[in-house]
């Protein structure tokens, strides 16, 4: 009796273990988190619970976000939405001294650079928020609705290039998603394969 | 644009450029930050080019130590190569051939496929039979995404310039041999190694017993996902004897998804040189179980209701309306009688209801166990079913009409033994069975999934799916029958039921014009105009029968008149039957289409998924109300037209009215007995989406701007 109950407490220790990393589920609740913005202003997903929430994984560096943000598409995207209440939160998990790692100070001058249209550009340095939501890639993009369940996971848009001459001829699943769940339909396309540059984490 | 100075040049000038150019620059290298990550080049296994025989191309790119380049499948992150040629007309390029990748983990958990140092991507490149020129340059444009601990896409636009020869002699031949053999092999017999997919909630589990694989300690699943399917990190579940069995952990997948595809991989080491992968072998995936199971996840009871209402939903099929009217007239002409004959015409025309479905389900148990492609309803894709159908309806049109009347043999008996309710029976037993004939054709909503779902079941459930559906068509009589006192809201018998007796011949004349326009889409007009001279003459033997065979004839008129019409009878039907219309030609279905639908047929919706097109078909038949009903009321509006020409959609016809055995199979795949059935495939892989089958505008326009939200 007492090994079954220990095995059991072991397994469901392991089976946690072993999908730590991975992305929550569509249509599971999404995690919270906490971390500060470019300007020291502490973010958490509780605090904007009731509004629709976009998380965006960032890196300067990677010629796909740079795809994006070259070509205006993204701060299109963000202006369109933060304007219709969606909370837009950019983050960047790439670990000091890896590849896109920003102070606050350069964060700060890059949202100026580029324009960005976001709420906020999480600096999370620790990978804490990228490893809770399993985020592999930049871009990679979560859509979490007013209950706070992820209803959309995956690519920005349907043309895995670094290309940005691709993005008139893809789709952006992101738009799709948000623009059917503000009309109150179910999102169609809930989850698809991330593109573009691995998160560059610690560990 | 070139400048002035260039083009102004004489023409051998330039060519001696281009030729400097293309000596200096055989590959090209992708420089950053002024250091050089990769250099492309095209390399070919031949030193020649011999017309007609394939040989074949590699693209090497090699890579500055610790960057890393992508598999066709590049796991978390990353691209694959992509190498696109823009061959001459006539010249024929193979699949891409990879070499097994290596697995690189990265922080975060991240894996990826790829290659570093050094890979060779190979294609085979057919040429014409024959080629006029001694030398030819052919040319591709590669891109790739390289990665360290950053990532950088490179591109090139390549050439390959080889003389053409009668004979040729290998070339580049270590490197070709090199990553050859890191090319993935075919799945291996049976006696070597078996599989086995299995699912595990999410998860999709892959056994594999080999001994041969038994004998090394690396062994891995490389998964090639399909399109829509997020695969998780796959890994070894158990190792025991010579079983592995992997678990492939499925983010996002189709509730079907029964197994992908994907390398296995094997040797000492991950990194070996010597590794082997054997590509999983072609298994439809999807496809062949997503196309039976959705019938087949409901439970019987659910199907045997469904028949019940069907059955029910059948008496407001406008084929049986005439029918149903009969019947009705038949209980306000039973209402002065006794309680009891009323039950029994009742019962019998219950049973003769379920005489017919019984009669045709053990038709269908014995067809289909003799392999016949038959199907409900398939009866009236042959054109002397339809024939057989005018002239019943017709004699029973006449009937109506007081061109004669019907009296059975037993009648002169009936006083004598006072079994008074013989012909009563019978009539009604009859009237069962001609009711249910007439509404074969009209595949009423549930009708089609029951029947869909009878028809790949054992021969039990069959019979017990048409004794459902008989249950269902025969119980409004067999309750007006049983509770007589409910047809008091019937109204009195009077004059006017003789009126509406013959006013409902009209309604079975109207039903004969439906049964020749069939005809008239089966075998054209002269068919239509040789069945019409055929009930003339049927026509004239009713009356034959109800001028000179009458009660009060000698026998001997009544012998001659009967002798007169079996010659008339047999005579027309041998001339106008069997020498006519037997060889009016076979109209080809959907020869003449309207607007903008194209003739299925299976090649065609073939080409059109090749090309990730969207099609929708339109499985339909000339004698098929509810399609026609569909089609008028919901395809051919304006509005379904136009978004169907905005979503780019291919719009096939598959006309079923002559029962076009191809037709029949993919009605089959979808498990349907017959027509109507309307579907949408959505390119290749994903499952077709089946509608309803009673359309509505409403349905089509959501589901297409659905899907076009999803797709592109």
């Amino acid at each position: 009796m007492k090994t079954t109950s220990v095995i059991a407490v072991l397994a469901s220790l392991v089976t946690t273990a072993a999908f730590a990393s991975e992305s929550p589920s569509v249509g599971s609740a999404a995690p919270d988190f906490s971390a500060p913005d470019a300007k020291g202003k502490t973010h958490s997903l509780s605090e904007y619970k009731g509004k629709y929430v976009v998380l965006e994984w960032f890196n300067p560096e990677c010629p796909f976000v740079k795809k994006h943000y070259g070509s205006g598409n993204m701060q299109k995207l963000q202006e369109e939405f933060t304007g219709k209440g969606v909370v837009w939160l950019s983050v960047d998990s790439s670990a000091p001294g890896k590849e896109g790692s920003l102070t606050p100070e350069q964060a700060d001058k890059k949202m100026s650079e580029w324009k960005t249209r976001s709420t906020a550009l999480l600096l999370d340095q620790d990978g804490k928020v990228g490893q809770a939501y399993g985020a592999k890639n930049t871009p990679h993009m979560f859509v979490i609705n007013p209950e706070g369940k992820v209803i959309y996971e995956g690519a920005i848009d349907s043309k895995a290039t670094p290309n940005p001459a691709d993005i008139p001829l893809s789709t952006n699943y992101v738009k799709v998603a948000l623009d059917e769940s503000l009309a109150g339909k179910a999102v169609t396309t809930a989850q698809t394969k991330p593109y573009g540059c691995s998160v560059k984490y610690n560990k | 644009m070139l400048p002035s100075y260039v083009r102004s040049a004489p023409p051998r000038l330039l060519a001696i450029a281009a030729c400097l150019f293309t000596l200096a620059s055989p590959g090209q290298g992708q420089v950053y930050e002024g250091k050089q990550l990769v250099a492309a080049s095209l390399i070919a296994d031949t030193n020649a080019i011999v017309p007609g025989k394939s040989f074949t191309v590699g693209l090497l790119l090699k890579m500055t130590p610790g960057w890393h380049t992508y598999w066709k499948f590049s796991g978390d992150a990353g691209i694959p190569i992509e190498l696109k040629w823009q061959l001459p007309p006539g010249w024929k390029a193979g699949e891409l051939q990879w070499p097994v990748p290596m697995k690189f983990d990265d922080p975060g958990d991240i894996q990826t496929y790829g290659y570093h140092d050094e890979v060779l991507v190979l294609q085979e490149i057919t040429p014409p039979a024959s080629i006029p020129d001694s030398k030819v340059k052919l040319s591709a444009a590669a891109n790739w995404l390289v990665c360290e601990k950053i990532c950088v896409p490179g591109s090139a636009n390549l050439q390959l310039e080889l003389p053409t020869s009668t004979t040729s002699t290998p070339a580049n031949v270590e490197l070709f041999s090199r990553f050859r053999r890191l090319l993935s092999q075919t799945w291996p017999a049976t006696s070597v190694a078996t599989l086995k997919w299995s699912r595990a909630g999410q998860d999709l589990l892959l056994a594999v017993t080999s001994s041969k694989l038994a004998n090394h300690p690396f062994a891995d699943f490389y998964p090639f996902p399909p399109e829509g399917v997020v695969v998780g990190h796959p890994k070894v579940e158990s190792r025991s004897g010579n079983e592995i069995t992997f678990r492939i952990p499925l983010e996002s997948a189709l509730q079907n998804q029964s197994s992908i595809q994907g390398l296995l991989v094997f040797g000492q080491h991950p990194d070996a040189d010597d590794r082997i992968a054997w590509q999983l072998p072609e298994t439809s995936g999807i496809l062949s179980v997503s196309l039976a199971r959705p019938t087949a996840e409901r439970s019987l009871i659910a199907f045997l209701f469904l028949g019940f209402v069907g059955g029910l939903i059948l008496n407001l099929m406008p084929c049986v309306l005439p029918v149903i009217s009969l019947k009705i007239f038949g209980f306000i002409q039973h209402a002065g009688q006794s309680r009891q004959k009323i039950l029994r015409s009742g019962l019998a025309f219950t049973a003769g209801i379920f005489a017919w479905f019984i009669g045709l389900a053990l038709l269908l148990i014995l067809l289909r166990g003799a392999g016949h492609q038959i199907l409900w309803a398939s009866l009236f894709t042959s054109p002397y079913f339809v024939l057989f159908m005018s002239v019943v309806v017709l004699v029973f049109a006449l009937n109506l009409l007081g061109v004669f009347e019907i009296s059975l043999p037993q009648s002169a008996t009936r006083g004598l033994l006072g079994v008074t309710a013989k012909e009563g029976d019978a009539g009604s037993f009859f009237q069962g069975v001609f009711a249910t004939i007439l509404a074969t054709p009209c595949t009423a909503p549930y009708l089609g999934t029951a029947l869909g779902f009878a028809f790949t079941q054992s021969p039990a459930i069959i019979l017990s799916m048409f004794v459902a559906i008989a249950a269902g068509m025969a119980a409004p009589y067999l309750l007006l029958s049983a509770q007589p006192a409910w047809m008091r809201f019937l109204p009195k018998p009077g004059q006017w039921m003789e009126r509406l007796k013959q006013f409902m011949g009209f309604l079975l004349l109207a039903t004969l014009l439906f049964l020749l326009y069939v005809l008239g889409a089966q075998r054209g007009l002269d068919a239509v105009i040789w069945t019409g001279c055929f009930l003339l003459a049927v026509s004239v033997v009713c009356w034959m029968k109800g001028v000179f065979i009458t009660p009060i004839a000698s026998t001997r008129a009544r012998i001659i008149a009967a002798l007169l019409m079996l010659i008339l009878f047999v005579a027309s039907g041998w001339y106008f039957i069997g020498e006519k219309f037997r060889f009016s030609k076979l109209e080809v279905a959907g020869a003449k289409l309207e607007g903008d639908w194209q003739v299925f047929t299976p090649e065609r919706l073939q080409t059109e998924l090749e090309q990730s097109h969207y099609v929708f078909i339109d499985f339909t038949a000339a004698w098929c109300i509810t399609c026609k009903f569909n089609e008028a009321s919901v395809l051919e509006t304006a509005a379904v037209r136009e978004a169907f020409q905005r979503h780019n959609i291919v719009k096939l016809k598959a006309d079923w009215t002559n029962g076009d055995p191809a037709i029949t199979k993919l009605l089959k795949q979808f498990g349907r007995p017959g027509v109507p059935l309307y579907v949408l495939y959505r390119g290749k892989t994903a499952d077709p989406f089946v509608f309803p089958e009673l359309l509505t505008k409403s349905i089509i326009l959501d589901k297409l701007e659905n899907i076009s939200v999803a797709s592109q």
